[in-house]
């Protein structure tokens, strides 16, 4: 077991099995440690430097392709570690414990970048694209919010017009995770301005390509590693091979793509959390005050004692729906209530720890700082919960009573 | 080439050691395990070995059920198949018994290796012992804390430094090494090695009796040495904590240490004056 | 007939001798516990323009060497010396062999143990006879954190290597005089297997931190690279050298040859600062030879603050500060 504090949860017996028992097993064990492991030797001692300097850590991305953190669920032919959901889950979760923007540009790349060509993609696109994307020599980024439309993916404005053998797609996207240094963009148009929905679809465009340029990166409240962007596209020409799956598709594909995503942004909200909760248990135990340290009183173990649970919960339902992906069947309110659920834990959980630190909390000095300020955007990114709520319900009324 | 056998065990990772000061043991098992960092060396080592002439890396363990784990990650760094030596009756094992179990075993699953290597000490133990004792075992040559290793053909060349010399070794094989940490330092797990070392799973788990050994002389009963006792200096240590204002803190430091300090310093920092 | 004297090996390990003078610890050491169990204090020595060492062993304390010379024995030979070691303790059957933990030692008393079926502890800090008149070993583990207290109940000889610097030599005394027993190279000596090729004195390359008398190591808890440039500054006024933890290396704080721990140097200072460092068995394990320990750290309950003489909790880039003007001012004075 894990010293206490630190996310295995505790009873969880160490069987081999993976099925829809979602229990993690030996396997899952080695992959925590390995990550964890990679983690705090090389993100760790440059974590809070890249958050106050905005800046993206090339160099440890530079260590992190040889290790498939690029490829966590592609294929092998591809170049992928083919892992299972919930071993990617865990990978995301300890990256994220210890910055959540790199752990963001991970999910990101993995779930909304290769993960569609994977599934949507033909083999030639598959051949074309993910070797590079998998290896990380090109990172990806999933466009679809635009001024007008973030929860209303329908109001979409991007275009893209058939020319001959190419489209050429006209439009801006906005607070485009991994916008500043992506190599491939997955580009949601609508071909068809008059019926946006039936006509939807997602372009592989890559950052070469002229017509795509790559707009001020975002001065941001949290995430602050991760270079969020704008992208102009201004007759943007790119072959029809370059569209993912037929004219039509984007919706399916995009809402696909999305379960993916969530689950993926669950796991990284989840890493946040226990990040600021380690943190919060280690500081109330060496505080001291009126010759006590604070974790002998009654409120701050009240507080941990929810942290830890609402924590187990929220793991538990992230693996619950990562074994139900792995099980072939749908798993979008599955996901919806992970991210729904990681998310808001994120938010609590960073708030009582920041609480729980006093006014220590409150400086830049101690850790937890960052982790309040990059929680909140796990509610509002890959669907806010208002959207995820709308998801659940949609569920739950469809089913028969 | 070679067919390389390395013998790699599973340390707590815990830097915050677990004491159970009730008992006055080692709550070894709440600690997380982790790879020994010699050994990582020593597997880095076989793997660079195997790229550059070519050959076949058996990982060998010796502990409790849980030390599977180092296997898988030593397959998924690149050794092709793991070995588990685990048995109740092992357990309590000084370096004299282990070096015998893991002779007994790597006769029976390589028995015509060509290079045995293994870190030069652990971080937990520190005896540095289990190397050498293996050479003995198994009546080959060896050598310890090597740092650069060279292969021509059946012949190994190596450089280390032993007591301020620096020396070049030559020996032929069948041999052991033990290696250092510095020349060869370990790179991280990759995970598409670690789910494809699990799909595998060529591991393969010995028990004393699958070994033939000879039951007086493993374990605890095996063992020539007893421990009588283990404290922890650091528990019992009576240290002197200061805390409170930067200034005050210095002030008492040299109130108390201003001697020690000049002498290991070799200037005179005593001052009369009071600023 | 007065009954056999229990002997109390100290194997000569006379290779460096200005430096290395674990052998003559050793002696001192023995006869201490020779005392306690009515034992006999010996020197094995083995090799070949040896004379000048069996002088100087005597002079230290042994009251007998056993001395095999030969031309083949001029650079210590491993495999050999182990041969001989085997035969000489089956013969004399002594109670207790001490052998240095030098390099040569760490790798030669594990194989003499092994041949003689018994047990061996590794770099002893401390022996001494308990009422059964068995030999207890100290040995560390887990990086200092923990002492054990271990003796070979049944298995003879009972064997322990000894770290260097743990026991006090005692001054020479050329008066002494002490019976030289001879052994000739026996017949069947096996060969040498590992061929030394060439042995060279290595320069002391940045052996400036492994043999620096004052060590100021920085952590994580340093903060920023202006925060841990003043360590250097600190180390300067205290005329020692700087160390860093994996972390800093990693973050490019600090290069790698001021790495202190398993993978990188070891040291043993009279005097270690060390400065926001929580102390990681991989590092810990590296220093735990420094005498006299000042950590700073803001966790009081931190591996390295149990283990030092004083715990400051306090920011550690503050105290380095702090200590830095306070020494200014001392030393001007």
């Amino acid at each position: 077991m894990f010293p206490p504090g630190s996310g295995q949860p505790a009873g969880i017996k160490d069987i081999r099995s993976n099925d829809l028992d979602c229990n993690p097993c030996m396997k899952h064990k080695v992959v925590r440690k390995a990550v964890r492991m990679f983690a705090e030797a090389e993100l760790g001692p440059i974590a809070r430097d890249i958050d106050r300097d905005a800046r993206f850590p090339w160099e440890v991305v530079e260590k992190m392709r040889p290790l498939q953190f690029f490829g966590l669920q592609a294929p092998k032919a591809y170049g992928g570690a083919e892992m299972d959901s919930i071993s990617c889950a865990i990978a995301i979760e300890e990256i994220s414990r210890v910055s959540a923007a790199v752990g963001l540009c991970l999910t990101v790349h993995n779930s909304v970048g290769v993960n569609p060509i994977v599934r949507f993609g033909t083999e030639e696109q598959k051949r074309k694209f993910l070797p590079a994307m998998t290896g990380g020599e090109r990172i990806a980024a999933f466009c679809l919010t635009e001024a007008n439309a973030g929860s209303d993916a329908g109001g979409v404005e991007t275009n893209a017009v058939r020319d001959g053998d190419d489209y050429v797609i006209n439009g801006t996207k906005i607070f485009v995770t991994n916008g500043g240094v992506c190599g491939t963009a997955l580009i949601f148009a609508v071909t068809d301005p008059q019926n946006p929905e039936r006509s939807a679809g997602v372009f592989i465009v890559e950052r070469d390509t002229p017509g795509f340029t790559v707009g001020e990166i975002e001065d941001l409240c949290g995430m602050r590693a991760n270079p969020v962007s704008s992208l102009f596209l201004e007759e943007c020409r790119v072959p029809e091979q370059n569209l993912l799956g037929r004219p039509g598709d984007g919706i399916k594909i995009g809402l696909a793509t999305l379960d993916t995503g969530r689950l993926g942004i669950a796991a990284q909200a989840l890493g946040l959390a226990q990040a600021a909760f380690e943190d919060a248990v280690r500081y109330s135990k060496e505080r001291q005050q009126f010759r006590k340290p604070i974790s002998s009183f009654q409120t701050i173990p009240n507080y941990l004692a929810n942290m830890a649970t609402e924590i187990d919960a929220a793991r538990l339902l992230v693996y619950r729906a990562c074994a139900v992906k792995d099980a072939g069947r749908p798993f979008g309110a599955e996901a919806a209530m992970a991210k729904l659920y990681c998310s808001t834990t994120a938010t609590r959980v960073t708030n009582l720890a920041v609480q729980i630190h006093g006014g220590y909390g409150y400086s830049k000095e101690y850790d937890v700082e960052r982790y309040f300020r990059d929680a909140k955007v796990t509610e509002i990114y890959e669907g806010t919960s208002e959207v995820q709520r709308m998801v659940i319900a949609r569920a739950v009324l469809a089913q028969r009573t | 080439m070679l067919k390389m056998v390395v013998c790699m065990k599973q340390v707590p990772m815990a830097s915050e050691l677990p004491w159970d000061a009730a008992t006055g043991t080692l709550l070894r098992n709440l600690a997380e395990g982790m790879i020994n960092p010699a050994c990582r060396s020593a597997l880095e080592a076989a793997l660079r070995i195997k790229a550059a002439e070519g050959g076949e890396i058996t990982a060998i363990t010796m502990g409790p059920p849980m030390a599977e784990e180092v296997l898988h990650e030593a397959i998924a760094l690149g050794a092709d198949r793991g070995v588990l030596l685990t048995d109740r009756k092992m357990a309590g094992a000084d370096t004299g018994v282990t070096s015998y179990t893991l002779a007994r075993a790597i006769e029976k699953v390589c028995p015509e290796f060509d290079l045995i290597l293994c870190g030069f000490a652990t971080i937990d133990s520190e005896t540095a012992q289990v190397g050498p004792q293996l050479t003995e075992e198994l009546a080959i040559p060896g050598v310890a804390y090597v740092d650069e290793i060279e292969v021509c053909g059946r012949t190994i060349r190596m450089q280390r430094r032993s007591d301020n010399f620096l020396e070049t070794l030559e020996m032929d094989l069948p041999g052991l090494i033990t290696v250092t940490t510095g020349v060869h330092a370990p790179h991280h797990v990759p995970l598409g090695g670690l789910q494809a070392a699990f799909d595998k799973a060529d591991i393969l788990s010995l028990a004393a009796e699958e070994l033939g050994l000879d039951p007086e002389r493993i374990g605890v009963k095996g063992s020539a040495t007893r421990i009588l006792n283990v404290y922890s200096p650091t528990a019992a240590k009576k240290n002197l904590v200061l805390t409170g204002a930067p200034k005050r803190i210095v002030e008492q430091l040299f109130e108390r240490f201003d001697d020690k300090l000049g002498g290991a310093i070799g200037k005179d920092l005593k001052t009369g004056k009071r600023s | 007939m007065s009954a056999k004297k229990r002997g109390i090996w100290v194997f000569g390990d006379y290779r460096n001798y200005f430096q290395n003078r674990v052998t003559l610890q050793l002696l001192s050491r023995a006869q201490e516990l020779a005392k306690k169990i009515d034992g006999e204090v010996c020197a094995v020595v083995f090799g070949h323009d040896v004379d000048e060492y069996v002088g100087e062993y005597i002079a230290h304390g042994a009251e007998k060497i056993y001395l095999t010379k030969h031309p083949d024995l001029k650079h210590y030979s491993m495999e050999i010396y182990t041969f001989l070691m085997e035969r000489l303790a089956r013969r004399e059957n002594p109670e207790i062999i001490l052998i240095g933990a030098t390099a040569f030692g760490r790798e030669f008393a594990p194989r003499v143990a092994k041949r003689l079926g018994t047990g061996l502890t590794a770099d002893c800090i401390g022996l001494d006879i308990n009422e059964e008149g068995l030999l207890v070993q100290m040995a560390p583990s887990f990086g200092g954190n923990l002492v054990a207290e271990i003796v070979t109940p049944e298995r003879r000889p009972q064997m322990a290597t000894v770290r260097p610097g743990t026991f006090q030599e005692i001054p020479h005394n050329y008066v002494r005089t002490g019976e030289v027993v001879r052994t000739p190279m026996p017949e069947g000596t096996p060969a040498e297997r590992v061929r030394l090729i060439r042995s060279e004195r290595f320069p002391q390359r940045g052996g400036k931190l492994e043999d620096a008398k004052v060590v100021v190591c920085g952590g994580r808890g340093m903060g920023s690279k202006k925060k841990f440039a003043k360590l250097f500054e600190l180390a300067e006024l205290l005329n020692g050298e700087v160390g860093a933890t994996r972390p800093v290396v990693y973050a490019g704080l600090a290069g790698h040859d001021s790495l202190v721990g398993q993978a990188g140097k070891q040291i043993r200072p009279q005097i270690l600062f060390s400065f926001g460092i929580s102390g990681a068995i991989q590092h810990t394990a590296a220093c735990h030879d420094a005498r006299f320990i000042i950590a700073v750290n803001k966790n009081p309950n931190a591996s390295m603050m149990k283990q030092a003489d004083v715990a400051i909790v306090a920011d550690a880039s503050q105290i380095c500060t702090t200590l830095i003007q306070e020494l200014k001012r001392r030393i001007r004075s």
